[in-house]
């Protein structure tokens, strides 16, 4: 008997278990796993798992290379800027925090704008970050011994492949899947959540299910 | 270090309010009053039952090197996860179709926040870390645009200078504490010296020595005021408890046992002592906090041999058997 690990969220399905909750009785070995079947944890799909040890198919980099240098785009200062008045927030220094916020707000009006936004250059985008991006930055980090990075990258990648997961099924310009359930954005580590209610912890950062906020349709 | 209150935590079982010796954690905020919070006091984080209370620091350690490589390839994903962002809350405006709305702007928002922390990973970590000063001052020097907020980032660079300011101060803190031990350990080494030379009937240089040592008690005393190291008694009550407690359970057991280990009876001996007084010293300590207001006179009995302290004059001394008489009163 086999086990398929959950390539975003680290869930796994072992055979001689199946998943009981799920009317998937134990000893049911992976083909016969319905293609409707989805991760318990995190609601990936069936094809987001892979094979236990099995060799990893993922691709060497092919290659970008790192820039010759680092300058930071208008989104960039305020994704930083945004991002320190948290960590202002966090030391109890309403007065810190806000002043970063108003110099996050200033460099999301100075943002390009996007002209004709379109499905499709996304998903170019967000694969190319997953084709290539992620090997090479995991790769650096690895020989910088950078535990953080690395930490972060691991989240930054199981999101950007949940997104992508999103993405596939609203290929054809609907987004039906969304219909009958709700949508949820994990404040720490941006994990997109589908499902009824929030998860009792988020499935790729663990934080408590509290700090998911919710997304809501416009009528 | 003042203490903080996480609201979500807290379930108003008010032993805060009973510990606290200021009154600063009962306010109508939910949170507690930084200004009247004694500085690393905690009477409060150990008292609360639902461990809804903790100190934040005032100052911060310097942030962590991140290598120019890793900054680059973080730089790189950070740049796409923000055009991603930038793309699908334009996707989240023009869209009709309200499920398509509404999965844009979740993907939006998620990109915010995967760039935040890659950027975060990138050398922005600390809001006041020099990276950020950095950054402050080059975006204000770079930029020529009229709406540019001058203002704010002043602000922002005044407020980070004064955390500096307080690392400097803090350097100059431990400088304090160090000169403050020196001169301590200094005025006892003298006091032995001067009592040696007068057993030898070297007088005048046991006077020197005298002299000496309370010469190196006025510095110490002065080093260890500026260190900001005296607070009102019952901080310092406080304070003593914890000194006293840490030498009798962590710092003299392992002593006593490596000494035994040596076959060092002597140092067992003194080390035995003032391990066993020390004990006594902290629950003396705790129960003068406990009664301060109290305006019954109490008088204190000392042990000459072991250091320890009775509040009555003992048949002999409880640790080191020396006999009642010997007691010093105080």
């Amino acid at each position: 008997m086999k086990k398929y690990v959950c390539s975003i969220c680290g869930y796994i399905y072992d055979e001689s278990s199946g998943y009981p909750e799920g009317d998937i009785s134990p000893g049911t070995v992976w083909a016969d796993v319905p293609s409707s079947f989805v991760c318990p944890l995190c609601g990936a799909s069936k094809s987001e798992f892979e094979e236990q040890d099995s060799p990893q198919t993922a691709s060497a980099s092919e290659s970008s290379n790192l820039p010759d240098d680092i300058s930071y785009s208008a989104a960039q200062l305020s994704a930083i800027f945004s991002n320190l008045a948290k960590g202002s927030e966090k030391q109890y220094k309403p007065e810190m925090s806000a002043l970063y916020t108003e110099l996050a707000n200033y460099y999301n009006l100075k943002s390009e704008k996007v002209n004709n936004p379109d499905f499709l250059s996304l998903r170019n985008l967000l694969q190319t970050d997953i084709s290539s991006h992620f090997a090479l930055a995991n790769e650096v980090a690895r020989k910088n011994h950078d535990r953080g990075a690395l930490r972060a990258l691991k989240w930054v990648e199981a999101v950007s492949r949940m997104i992508s997961s999103h993405l596939k099924k609203a290929e054809s310009g609907s987004a039906d899947f969304l219909k009958e359930t709700n949508v949820y954005v994990c404040d720490i580590c941006g994990f997109i959540y589908v499902g009824d209610e929030k998860p009792e912890i988020c499935p790729v950062c663990k934080v408590p299910g509290f700090k998911m906020t919710q997304v809501r349709r416009s009528a | 270090m003042h203490a903080v209150r996480n609201i979500r935590l807290c379930t108003k079982d008010c032993l805060c309010l009973y510990v606290c010796p200021t009154g600063a954690t009962d306010t109508e905020t939910g949170q507690i009053d930084a200004e009247t919070c004694i500085n690393g006091c905690r009477l409060c984080v150990d008292a609360c039952p639902s461990h809804a209370i903790s100190l934040v620091p005032e100052v911060f350690p310097a942030q962590q090197e991140t290598s120019v490589d890793v900054k680059k390839a973080l730089n790189l994903l950070s740049e796409s996860k923000t055009r991603q962002e930038l793309t699908a809350f334009a996707l989240a405006q023009e869209s009709d179709d309200p499920l398509m709305k509404q999965m844009a702007q979740a993907i939006g928002m998620s990109n915010r926040i995967m760039a935040e922390d890659l950027l975060r990973e990138a050398g922005f970590m600390l809001p006041q870390s020099d990276s950020v000063k950095e950054l402050l001052h080059a975006i204000s020097a770079e930029n020529k645009e009229n709406d540019f907020p001058n203002e704010t980032v002043n602000k922002l660079i005044q407020l980070l200078n004064n955390n500096h300011e307080e690392k400097t101060m803090s350097k100059t803190t431990d400088n304090l504490m160090e000169a403050f031990a020196g001169e301590s350990q200094a005025n006892r080494k003298y006091l032995a010296f001067a009592k040696k030379a007068e057993q030898e009937g070297h007088l005048n240089a046991a006077k020197l020595f005298k002299a000496a040592s309370d010469a190196e008690t006025i510095h110490a005393l002065k080093h260890f005021e500026v260190a900001g190291k005296i607070g009102s008694t019952i901080e310092n009550l406080k304070s003593g408890v914890e000194g006293e407690t840490h030498e009798y359970k962590e710092m003299y057991p392992p002593f006593v046992e490596q000494a035994e280990a040596e076959g060092n009876k002597a140092a067992v001996r003194t080390f035995t002592f003032a391990m066993k007084a020390e004990e006594v010293h902290a629950g003396l300590y705790q129960e003068a906090m406990d009664n301060l207001d109290s305006q019954e006179e109490v008088f204190y009995y000392l042990c000459p041999v072991c250091g320890n302290i009775e509040k009555f004059v003992p048949e002999k001394c409880s640790i080191c058997g020396v006999p009642g008489e010997k007691f010093i009163k105080y």
